[in-house]
């Protein structure tokens, strides 16, 4: 049980799900622009749980908004199965933190919106999204609206809807972090049974990391701004069944190293902020 | 430690300390202040014009008591008021504002949402739109007269030039405060362009629409008082301002009473509407 450094490029990992190949991102032009990523090389197989962990402003959610299709890469290319990724689509599902569920339908109408956007008659939609309902623990709410539900129920709700679609690849854009610490633990544990049971290919962004330790198959540090691969470790945790696996010595001397790389970063980020 | 009852009291004070009873206790008390608050208001129109039960404490030819307008209401609801029925002068008021209003929400709230989808749209309209806000409208009636006639096309005119940029912008503002995260989500659900706009963005804006329709209505009414001034022989606020002419306070205030009336049951309807349609406005 523990953490291995690990090389995560393409060239070492040979065949990839989720390949993103050199991808950089300059915001803005001439002397304003600001570099937010350096050339990122990131190579994910079917089946992997990729946490990426960074201090804020390294650039991690550009990252995930570029496989996501919201934001189109400055250069290099992000490829799904092998074709270039061009705007949103999907078969990639997003996770967002909060404020992203339709405020005007039912927790119900929220989870069958994919399965309607893609043709799905209503019927059918509606017990696909009760099916995922069930998954997330939600049955009981889902004649309820969105804001009637607690932070934690809502985010279920967003995994619910995400899973709906039944995605080649599950975004996750710091899903939990504006949740409460026991609500989030909770989470954490859902997620950790839900991936085990469909086996999706995730790539989370994160600044937790005991979430990511928990979590991850792969964990991933990114650098200060501009953000690059810093390290990148192979983790096991995640595959021990026992929840409170975060209590043991060994998962505090893999959070002791990982705190340890992330305290750099986050202190060049903080004489970035100081400086600007 | 020692007790601070003090504390508690406070404590005990607190909006989240009241019981169920208590909020229902407030609310039916603040129901019985709404209407002594309005009793009170009638109280003194009685008090001050006697109402026979006294001298008039003012000139009955400026201030009629609530018993004479109530009689001059039912005198012109049967007989009218110079040549046509007080129910005339009411719905073809209504039917003043009810075109303009019913054009501002076809037309005007869909080029708001267009103005708020498309940047390119916005710099059209957006000039005009703005230049011509603070121009008072009803100071533009006397060419709209000029060019529509006295007929009824230029009072509906001027009623739309007042509510027309209201509402178009109160839509554009909404569409563009939609937050991205949800046009994002539906993206990455697969939705089209058209499931976008009907499920997310429309839902989404119908909060500030309605916030636009209700302030629209106010203004409306005062619009159609506006409108009904000159080159007319028929409606509400014109059976008002021509009694006036005649010092018939009795008849001017059953015009006023009759426009509040209007005014007040409309905002009712759209905050009816309102709750009925847009059960998510204000939460998220």
């Amino acid at each position: 049980m523990g953490i291995e450094p690990v090389a995560l490029g393409l060239a070492a990992r040979g065949a990839a799900k989720l390949a993103i190949d050199r991808v950089s991102k300059r915001f803005g032009r001439g002397a304003s622009a600001v570099q937010a990523l350096e050339p990122v090389d990131l190579a994910v197989q079917a089946g992997d749980f990729v946490c990426i962990l960074g201090p804020s402003g390294c650039g991690k959610s550009t990252l995930l908004n570029i496989v996501a299709g919201f934001e189109s890469p400055t250069s290099g290319v992000a490829t799904l199965d092998g074709r270039a990724i061009t705007g949103p689509g999907p078969e990639r599902g997003v996770v967002f933190q909060q404020g992203a569920l339709f405020t005007w339908l039912t927790v119900r109408d929220n989870v069958a919106f994919g399965p309607r956007a893609l043709g799905k008659p209503v019927a059918e939609a509606r017990d696909i999204a009760d099916r995922y309902l069930e998954l997330v623990g939600l049955s009981a709410f889902a004649s309820r609206h969105p804001y009637e539900l607690s932070g934690g129920m809502q985010q279920r709700v967003g995994i619910a809807r995400a899973l709906a679609n039944e995605p080649e690849v599950l975004l996750m854009d710091e899903p939990f972090a504006a949740l409460d610490q026991q609500t989030r633990e909770l989470l954490q544990e859902e997620i950790r049974a839900i991936w085990r049971r469909t086996g999706k290919t995730v790539l989370w962004i994160t600044h937790s990391i005991e979430e990511a330790l928990f979590l991850a198959t792969h964990l991933v540090v990114m650098t200060a701004r501009p953000g690059r691969l810093k390290a990148a470790f192979a983790c096991t945790f995640s595959r021990d069944p026992d929840p409170l696996v975060a209590t043991t010595a060994a998962f505090a001397d893999a959070k002791r190293a990982v705190v340890g790389l992330l305290r750099q970063e986050s202190l060049a980020a903080q004489r970035q902020e100081a400086a600007a | 430690m020692a007790a601070h009852p003090v504390v508690l009291d406070e404590a005990v004070g607190t909006p989240d300390a009241e019981g169920p009873d208590v909020a229902r206790r407030t609310a039916r008390r603040d129901r019985w202040l709404g209407v002594a608050s309005f009793g009170a208001m009638l109280a003194v129109w009685i008090a001050v014009t006697g109402s026979g039960l006294w001298p008039p404490l003012v000139n009955p030819t400026f201030l009629p008591s609530p018993l004479t307008v109530a009689q001059t209401f039912l005198k012109l609801a049967n007989s009218g008021y110079q040549g046509h029925t007080l129910a005339h002068h009411f719905l073809i008021s209504l039917m003043r504002f009810g075109i303009a209003f019913g054009v501002c929400i076809a037309v005007g709230v869909p080029v708001g949402l267009l103005m708020g989808m498309h940047s390119g749209v916005r710099a059209v309209l957006d000039p005009p739109i703005e230049t011509t806000r603070p121009i008072p409208k009803l100071a533009l009636l006397p060419l709209f007269i000029i060019w529509f006639g006295i007929g009824e096309l230029s009072k509906t005119i001027v009623i739309i030039a007042a509510l027309f940029p209201m509402m178009s912008i109160a839509a554009m503002q909404a569409v563009r405060s939609v937050s991205i995260r949800k046009i994002q989500a539906a993206q990455s659900l697969g939705a089209s362009r058209s499931m976008i706009f009907w499920r997310v963005l429309l839902p989404a804006s119908l909060p500030g629409i309605f916030t636009g329709i209700r302030v629209a209505v106010g203004i409306g009414v005062t619009m159609l008082v506006g409108a009904e001034m000159v080159a007319t022989s028929d409606g509400i606020a014109w059976m008002a301002l021509t009694a006036a002419d005649f010092v018939q306070t009795d008849v001017v205030l059953v015009g006023v009473l009759v426009m509040a009336a209007l005014g007040y049951s409309l905002d009712l309807l759209v905050r009816w509407l309102e709750r009925r349609l847009v059960h998510w406005t204000g939460r998220e």
